[in-house]
């Protein structure tokens, strides 16, 4: 198959009907559900998916090693070129790593401030035009208000769209339905889609709760495959 | 000879700077092979032992691995140091290839650099049992705990701390050792006098913390260690055992600490290295034979065995011509006639020798598993030695190509005779320094894995023989390449008076991601005669050296031949040959030829305030980031960028973070060249081209 077959069939493009199209730049969209269900896997996807369709990624992790987020991206790439048999798999590969950037901040209780600074410097000192930035494992649930509204603000102002892994950062939570920790409760108001994920016993079940303003939840045609670690259609 | 358990062959390997000379010249001290002790740049200007060339010394990095011999309680050890920066990597590269074990040196305060990570993956390549040492525990910001965690995070290594700090900083006092519980001090100027107490009060939990830790990671290597965990009798011999077990399974890193400088905690690594690190008997070696289609065999130690041996460095020194070897079968006594299997002849050993730091001493043999030197043998580096009933090659090591060349012109005739001299030698040592002489220019040129490895051979050729030379501007050692399958029928005749020429070939040649080079015949019939084959094989080869688009050597093409005709007087073997050479140039030309460029994996530290310099210096050199982390003060850039934009690039860095970063970089891969640049690339090889054609 080649890429732009690829594109349309994707399943991203059923998440981005669900959601009117599409999260959009200057917003803010999360992913929520408890520990272990496989939102860096969904993250990832999501960001490959942009690349495949030649936009710019910007990627970043808390953890201590790199190393593992880009064999997230290895691992995911390949998953979709060989079921997808895509043509010409390693010269697109070369094509689009350049547009992604991993960025990693291992210190303890980094601010918001540091981070939108480091993100300015690798968008306008490094000439990297992001076009959306995946934040895996934010701690949404314990940050100040405050803080999203400037992350908002800095989405607005760069004009990139931003998503966001989430899950509790303390032990003993509560979660709704849809797999959405109530600690998020807080800041909800600034989230503009929010997406929940849950173990129902045979799969992952993807909930949009809440899409541009609109809280009406509805579940999505399409789930995260516990093997692939892909997202698939229904 | 020694017993082989009484024997230890390691290597000292790190990151630039982390202090691997410096820990040497402890080791050399201790052992008593020196008596007193020389720092790297100290102030007495003698400069570290290890570090013996004039040009190691004044610039206090390591150039060229140095091996030494030492007893450490009664335990024969030969020890090889090796350099940190990466343009000499295939000094760490051939270190490794004959080591046992290793040390792997991190900075307390760095931590897992660059180039440890380098380090690390050559280590595993060769299958080398490592104990880890984190020294500078002395500096500001040492943190002996962040470093052992990124050996586990950044490295995957098992890394089990086998000691605590006392104190840290300026306040670095010893070591606890999680083993016997006791604090262990390194009293008098030198650190020679190894004191035994009590814990101090303070740090006794975490002291019995940390080892319950240990024994906990370790517990799974012994069966019998676990049981006696149950139980709550735990020995130290238990403990050891499980260790060692770990260790030479690569399965386990120990981690030790101190600080080389400041002479603390170098005696407890040493004992370290004697209980957990292999001797020979315990590490398996393979050689290929040659008379039976390369078949594996697996040497062994055992001195009543027929010898086989690997010739991994070279040297003409203060001592004259000396080469390095490593045993691994059999013996080598004075007199026994060797032979070389690659230049398949036989000679006879005359002076064998052991070195000690900076003085040798004369042997009459060495066993399985030593390291000794011969004198005078006429020898490249990798070659293997053997008994003469023998014909075993040792697997080759891992080579990586020269990406940088340089034009040199000798200043006069004499210097022109010692450059050559110079030449033949280098790279008969170094087999990523290369030269060639250019047949358009006539200029000699040379190649190497950096702006430093050039400048250190120029530097030589001058000191040790007195060959000045100028230089031209370095130059990216670029490649060509094809990009789609181009077919050729080329008829190659001439009739000059006597006897005429004539040979026609057609085929196609193709882009082979697998190979350099492939020749394949699919002649049937005999359109082309047998004895001509080889003859078009040697044609393509022969345009493969230099492309016509910049005169870079072409790589990565599969040449098949399927048809030709052949003239019974007017063919022979040149006629083929340049039939086939035009053939190819006439094909490649339709063959869509790109440039390739060395692209060099970049790695920027640096304080956070700098980030903005240094992610928009990558942005200006067509670089891309691939990651940026940030731990608190520091941040890590990882770049890919083209080796061309480079150069100079360690002022302007200084100059835009005030001196405070520092960068590594090692080939990455070949990448296209974008448009533009290859461009210019052609106009500049055109306008070369016609200077020179006018010149003539
Ligand atoms: N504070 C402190 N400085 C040290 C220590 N060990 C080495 N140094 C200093 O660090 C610098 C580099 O030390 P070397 O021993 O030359 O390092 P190296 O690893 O051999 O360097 P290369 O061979 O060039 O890669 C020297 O100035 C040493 O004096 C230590 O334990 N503490
Ligand atoms: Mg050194």
């Amino acid at each position: 198959m080649i890429r732009a077959e690829l594109n349309k069939r994707s399943p991203l493009r059923v998440f981005e009907k669900s959601i009117h199209g599409g999260l959009g730049k200057g917003n803010i969209g999360v992913i929520a559900s408890r520990h272990g269900i496989g939102k860096t896997a969904c993250l990832v996807h999501m960001a490959t998916d942009k690349l495949f369709r030649d936009e710019h990624v910007i990627h970043i992790s808390f953890s201590q090693n790199v190393n593992h987020v880009i064999a997230w991206y290895e691992d995911i790439f390949k998953e979709i070129s060989t079921k997808r048999e895509l043509e010409a798999a390693m010269d697109v590969h070369d094509n689009i790593i350049k547009n992604r950037v991993i960025m990693n901040f291992s210190q303890d209780n980094i601010s918001v401030e540091q981070i939108i600074r480091s993100l300015k410097t690798m968008i306008e000192d490094g000439g990297f035009k992001a076009d959306s930035i995946f934040f895996d494992g934010y701690k949404m649930t314990t940050v100040e208000h405050d803080a999203v509204e400037r992350l908002k603000e800095f989405a607005k102002n760069m004009d990139v769209e931003l998503w966001f892994s989430v899950s509790p950062v303390l032990d003993g939570v509560d979660f709704d339905e849809y797999g959405v920790p109530e600690t998020l409760a807080n800041i909800e108001d600034v989230v503009d889609v929010l997406i929940g994920m849950k173990y129902d016993g045979e799969e992952i079940v993807m909930t949009v709760v809440k899409d541009h303003g609109e809280a009406n939840p509805s579940q999505m045609a399409i789930k995260l495959d516990p093997k692939t670690m892909l997202i698939s259609r229904l | 000879m020694a017993e082989f358990t009484n024997m230890r062959n390691i290597g000292i390997s790190a990151h630039i700077d982390s202090g691997k000379t410096t820990l040497s010249e402890r080791i050399l001290y201790y052992c008593n092979r020196i008596h007193s002790i020389h720092e790297v740049r100290g102030k007495d200007g003698v400069g570290a032992t290890m570090d013996s060339m004039e040009l190691e010394k004044e610039r206090g990095i390591t150039i060229a691995s140095a091996a030494t011999n030492v007893t450490w309680k009664g335990v024969d050890i030969n020890i090889i140091d090796t350099p940190g920066h990466v343009d000499f990597t295939i000094e760490v590269e051939r270190s490794l290839r004959v080591l046992d074990g290793a040390i792997l040196v991190l900075c307390s305060v760095g931590g897992v650099q660059s180039q440890s990570i380098t380090v690390d993956r050559q280590m595993k390549r060769y299958n080398v049992p490592r104990v880890a040492f984190i020294n500078k525990c002395d500096r500001t910001g040492a943190d002996p705990f962040k470093v052992t965690s990124q050996l586990r995070d950044k490295l995957g290594h098992n890394a089990v701390m086998m000691q605590i700090p006392i104190g840290l900083e300026d306040r670095l006092e010893g070591v606890v050792d999680l083993i016997t519980m006791k604090a262990v001090y390194f009293d008098g100027p030198s650190g020679d006098d190894v004191r035994y107490e009590e814990i101090p009060a303070e740090l006794q939990d975490l002291a019995e913390e940390k080892r319950e830790v240990m024994l906990d990671a370790i517990s799974m290597f012994s069966d019998e260690l676990m049981e006696a965990m149950l139980e709550g009798e735990i020995s130290e011999e238990m403990i050891h055992e499980a260790v060692r077990i770990g260790t030479l399974s690569l399965d386990l890193t120990p981690v030790y600490m101190g600080s080389a400088y400041k002479n603390k905690g170098v005696q407890s690594l040493m004992d370290a290295v004697l209980k957990y690190l292999p001797n020979p008997t315990e590490v398996e070696n393979i050689a290929l034979d040659l008379d039976a289609d390369e078949a594996e065999i697996k040497v062994s130690a055992g001195n009543e065995k027929k010898t086989v041996s690997l010739a991994f460095k070279l040297e003409d020194g203060q001592y004259g011509q000396l080469t390095y070897i490593r045993i691994y079968q059999g013996k080598i006594k004075k007199g026994d006639e060797l032979y070389n299997t690659r230049s398949r002849k036989k000679f006879k050993v005359g002076r064998l020798i052991k070195m000690h730091a900076s003085s040798m001493e004369d042997i009459l043999e060495a066993g399985s598993g030593d390291i000794a030197a011969l004198f005078g043998v006429d020898c490249a580096s990798g070659d293997t030695f053997c008994h003469p009933s023998l014909n075993y090659s040792m697997t080759s090591m891992f080579v990586p190509n020269p990406v940088i060349t340089l034009a040199i012109d000798p200043i006069d005739k004499k210097a022109a005779d010692s450059m050559a001299k110079a030449l033949n030698r280098f790279t008969k040592e170094d087999p990523t320094f290369r030269t060639y002489v250019d047949p358009e220019s006539n200029q000699t040129i040379v190649q190497g894995m950096g702006e430093l490895h050039l400048e250190v051979y120029i530097e030589r050729m001058k000191r040790e023989y007195g060959a000045e030379v100028e230089t031209g501007q370095p130059q990216v050692a670029y490649r060509e390449a094809i990009s789609k399958r181009a077919e050729f029928n080329y008829t190659h005749k001439k009739q000059t008076g006597g006897s005429g020429q004539y040979a026609r070939v057609a085929g196609f040649i193709e882009p082979n991601e697998e190979e350099n080079y492939e020749f394949v015949n699919k002649i049937k019939g005999g359109s082309i005669p047998n004895e001509y084959i080889p003859s078009c094989d040697k044609g393509f080869q022969s345009a493969m050296v230099k492309g016509t688009l910049i005169g870079f050597p072409i790589v990565n093409v599969r040449a098949s031949i399927n048809d030709g005709q052949y003239h019974a007087v007017d063919s022979s073997d040149q006629a083929f040959q340049t039939a086939s050479l035009n053939a190819f140039r006439d094909a490649y030309t339709r063959a869509k030829p790109i440039i390739l460029e060395p692209i060099m994996k970049v790695n920027v530290e640096g304080p956070t305030e700098f980030q903005g310099n240094i992610f928009a210096s990558i942005n200006q050199r067509r670089g891309i980031i691939i990651s940026s982390a940030e731990d608190g003060m520091f941040c890590t850039v990882e770049a890919d960028v083209p080796l061309s934009e480079m150069f100079g690039y360690s002022t302007i860095l200084r100059s835009l973070t005030q001196g405070k970063a520092e960068y590594t970089m090692e080939v990455n891969k070949y990448g296209k060249v974008p448009q533009s640049v290859s461009e210019e690339l052609k106009k500049a090889y055109e306008d070369k081209r016609k200077a020179e054609s006018s010149k003539k």
